[in-house]
């Protein structure tokens, strides 16, 4: 870029020095800002290639997806994915497991029950299942009735007008038999601040007419 | 020709100067208050001022627009003087500058706390400070480019270049993203809508980031580093190709912000590619920082402004670095919406803008005062301590970043979400919040003792306020000479030069936004998706007040990770009458935008919502979520419901004729219902408190397509 012109400024600058004292380079003349001199050093090889290497990525990728389309856009990939889940996970019908439903008392299922808990029911029935904006867990009294098979269905088809949504997507049986086995462990521990009894006395499964 | 005699203004610059040590150390204090808030929720102390949605954007305003921005004049004013050989073009231009500026930082600063916001990241001033902050940017603009055709030297250095596209940049960004139409003097709605909003927002917001943090740095490393160091910048032609290539590459990459989003793929890939090719542009603002160094190695040991120079630097290669990697879809599938983007973006505010702007002032002061810096060993351990408060405020953030992007993604060998629960993805990142607030502190310790040594060097000198200087005025520019090249006769008009940038910056913006907007196959619209009620309006701007978008995305991406999570994912045609759009760009907090829908993952009662609102911890002490207890005490303001009507149907919403008139007869019918409900529900709340109009927009979110999905 040192070019001709340079001869027109030259006359202000005749004492300056031509090349960089320290680096032996070439100062270009003319170009004096208030003592700051610019160098007459050409681009950076390696520089240059980056930027070509990054505008031949840039061209490639926008032609691939938006010329030649061979490579799916994110709707596309998104239902592809999908598909993908569908083949990998067969997972049983919830319904199904509702049948063979037994309450369970082992310390592995009832721990990882609690850690169900903890993560999802709490944030409605209360830390201790004391019940919150969702019933009281700790009471003999059921809203949609006392048995695991009663409570399965809640958890798996909810009960949207009262804000409990369906987790048949979010939990397998397993997980839920396991917190459903927690939740009836609770009866009878009396936490703190319970919330009063709603729906029927169950006591052993079955309903108390009172 | 004989040399003429005038005087370089100095007061100016040490006005700025001060401004920005003193928002410095507002600005920050405010990110060190948000850094701890984030994970001790009870700091907000149940007062609305100091809830993160609202400190958040404070700090980000303080940062850029107060502590940078003044940085931005300071250099400005000092530099373009000397390169210029002259006085700036106007002493009453610079106070109106000065004084407008600050006043602008105040009411912005008033404003935010109230809650008064277009909640429009970077920008989310209401439109009579917009209008403000355009009568200054023009002053500004007047007062350089006055002081440009004044100017005793024949050719303009590559540091004013910088200059000049930043101001021409930042007019047509602030402008084009400032289309609204006002309710009230503190109300106002945007002109675009759902997708396109987003779209002209993050053009905007990404090339806040690109012309008011990068090139005016830019323009100040290229005089300040020279200076500093004493060295001959590396290469001329360098600062060419790569000055123009920044600025007509930076324009298209916007869209990177939106990536996975509804916002047109092609526009996407856009954003990809041209984010990708502003990798060696970048580099080459680095290369000649870093070279123009050569020589200077053994001064940078000693001296501490070459020392912040450095790093200040190299932090600018490495988050334009990373900036492009986070644009590649497949990285930014992991890095959206996490800590990873407030990483990334804090290399580059800590690193670049801060330390070049300490290294700048450690420089300046003494010059402005006549004297030495006071203390080279203060400065010394000002340089560690913020160097360390960066690595612990970055590092802990990328881990806390990937962490959380990795718990979104698991699922169990059954297909299920291994962390339903958005919170437990929180609670195990906390110990990263943690080491972040000690970072930050590190940092901020470090700026108080720039101020302090600072303020010791102004005590030690004397301050020259009119500072004389000599040079042969300027002969008459001709036409092109002969052998002139085309770029050496640029820098010699100015005007030209301002009309050349100006056209380069357009083009990326113009080809990008226009066609998303007046090509209707481009957001495709839905049918069922219908105007929101005047209550869930009116609650929707509760939600924008109070800055719920900087917690909480309204954004489902099409992975299977989230649409099992949150449920469908978003789609163009759902937000065609969200003005302005919600979409948000972090998730400390779960996606809202299918919060409503019944059937879906996440719905809740209003019961619910009402005491999660009032006190989010009583719902799950773990929540880092502050309590809104004000929601139930202030009331919408209803007499503002007609006119936001009427202003929505100008923006093209489409309510029936008339019906400004009957809108609130609406909204109480609406409010009354969710105020019974609740009351069912042993909670007592008026129908027009704000809160009531707020849990009417949650349990709107989302519900209109899947009302479709229904038939």
């Amino acid at each position: 870029m040192a070019t001709n012109d340079e001869k027109n400024n030259n006359l202000h600058h005749a004492n300056e020095p031509e090349f960089d004292e320290i680096t032996h380079e070439k100062l270009l003349a003319g170009h004096e800002y208030d003592g700051i001199r610019e160098l007459d050093n050409d681009l950076p090889p390696w520089w240059k290639y980056l930027f070509y290497l990054t505008i031949i990525f840039a061209v490639v990728f926008l032609l691939v997806y938006h010329v030649f389309k061979s490579a799916d856009l994110q709707d596309v990939k998104y239902e592809k994915e999908i598909a993908a889940a569908a083949d990998l996970y067969k997972r049983e019908d919830p319904a199904k497991a509702a049948a063979s439903l037994t309450v369970l008392t082992d310390n592995e299922s009832l721990d990882d029950g609690k850690a169900t808990f903890d993560k999802i029911c709490s944030v409605c029935h209360g830390k201790h299942g004391e019940g919150l904006i969702g019933p009281n867990f700790t009471d003999e009294y059921w809203i949609h009735g006392g048995t695991i098979q009663n409570m399965y269905e809640i958890v798996i088809n909810g009960v949207l007008e009262k804000g409990m949504i369906s987790y048949k997507d979010q939990l397998s049986p397993k997980q839920i038999q396991n917190v459903l086995s927690y939740i009836i462990s609770l009866k009878g521990s009396n936490p703190p601040n319970p919330k009063a009894p709603e729906g029927d006395r169950w006591v052993n499964g079955e309903k108390v007419s009172e | 020709m004989e040399p003429e005699k005038f005087y370089y203004d100095n007061k100016i610059v040490k006005q700025f100067a001060y401004a920005t040590m003193i928002w410095g150390v507002v600005g920050l204090l405010y990110g060190l208050f948000a850094a701890f808030h984030i994970f001790l929720p009870s700091w907000g102390m149940h007062l609305e001022y100091f809830t993160f949605g609202r400190i958040r954007p404070i700090h980000t305003n303080a940062a850029i627009f107060a502590f940078v921005g003044n940085g931005i004049f300071t250099a400005v004013y000092y530099s373009m003087q000397r390169l210029l050989k002259t006085r700036m073009y106007s002493d009453l231009l610079s106070k109106i500058h000065f004084w407008g500026w600050q006043l602008i930082i105040v009411s912005a600063a008033l404003t935010l706390s109230l809650g008064i916001t277009i909640s429009k990241e970077y920008a989310e001033l209401e439109w009579p400070i917009d209008i403000a902050i355009t009568l200054v940017w023009v002053v500004f603009g007047i007062n350089m480019f006055g002081t440009l055709l004044q100017r005793r030297v024949s050719h303009i250095y590559v540091a004013i270049w910088f200059y000049i596209a930043t101001w021409v940049t930042v007019a047509v960004l602030h402008i084009v993203n400032s289309f609204e139409l006002p309710v009230s003097l503190f109300k106002s709605y945007p002109l675009f809508a759902g997708v396109q909003d987003a779209l002209v927002q993050w053009w905007y917001g990404h090339n806040a980031v690109a012309f008011f943090l990068t090139t005016p740095y830019l323009g100040l490393m290229y005089y300040f580093v020279p200076k500093a160091a004493n060295r001959p910048i590396y290469s001329y032609r360098l600062s060419i190709i790569h000055f123009w290539a920044l600025i007509f590459l930076y324009i298209w990459a916007g869209p990177h912000h939106l990536l996975y989003s509804a916002l047109p793929e092609w526009v996407q890939s856009l954003g990809v590619a041209f984010s990708i090719m502003l990798i060696a542009p970048s580099w080459g603002g680095m290369i000649n920082g870093l070279l123009t160094l050569r020589g200077a190695w053994d001064k940078v040991r000693e001296d501490p402004v070459l020392k912040f120079f450095v790093v200040a630097v190299t932090a600018y290669g490495m988050s334009t670095f990373e900036g492009p990697m986070m644009s590649l879809k497949w990285v930014n599938a992991i890095s959206h919406f996490t800590d990873w983007t407030i990483a990334h973006v804090h290399i580059g505010a800590l690193g670049w803008n801060g330390f070049l702007t300490f290294g700048m002032l450690y420089w300046l002061i003494p010059k402005l005062f006549n004297t030495k810096l006071y203390s080279i060993k203060l400065a010394n351990t000002h340089f560690w301590i913020a160097t360390l408060g960066i690595l612990f405020y970055a590092i802990p953030l990328y881990f806390a970043g990937i962490t959380q992007a990795s718990m979104w993604k698991q699922f169990t060998p059954e297909g299920f979400l291994v962390y339903p629960n958005f919170l437990e993805t929180v609670t195990q990142i906390l110990p990263m919040y943690h080491i972040r607030a000690f970072g930050g502190t590190l940092y901020y310790t470090g700026l108080l003792l720039w101020v302090y040594n600072m303020y010791k060097t102004v005590k030690a000198g004397s301050f020259i306020a009119d500072e004389e200087s000599q040079a042969v005025p300027l002969q008459t520019q001709g036409k092109r000479a002969a052998g002139e090249g085309w770029h050496r006769f640029l820098e010699r008009k100015p005007i030209l030069f301002l009309i050349a940038a100006m056209v380069v910056i357009l083009i990326g913006g113009i080809i990008e936004i226009i066609p998303t907007y007046f090509i209707k196959t481009n957001v495709p619209t839905i049918e069922s998706v219908k105007p929101y009620t005047p209550l869930e309006l009116q609650g929707r701007d509760v939600y924008v007040s109070e800055g719920c978008y900087n917690c909480h995305s309204q954004m489902i991406r099409p992975f299977r990770s989230e649409t099992e999570r949150y449920g469908e994912y978003s789609k163009a045609g759902e937000v065609v009458y969200d003005h302005p759009f919600q979409y948000g760009s972090k998730r400390t907090g779960p996606d809202l935008a299918r919060e409503g829908v019944k059937s879906g993952k996440l719905y809740k009662p209003d019961s619910w919502h009402y005491n999660h609102l009032m006190d989010p911890q009583k719902i799950n002490d773990k929540s880092i979520m502050p309590p809104y207890p004000w929601l139930a005490k202030k009331d919408i303001n209803l007499r503002l419901t007609p006119k936001k009507i009427r202003v929505m149907q100008k923006l093209g919403v489409p309510y029936p004729e008339g019906y400004d008139k009957i809108a609130n007869d609406e909204l109480m019918k609406q409010a009354k219902g969710i105020a019974d409900g609740l009351k069912a529900e042993g909670i007592d709340v008026e129908p027009t408190r704000q809160v009531v109009a707020l849990i009417a927009y949650l349990q709107r979110l989302g519900t209109d397509i899947m009302v479709e999905k229904n038939k």
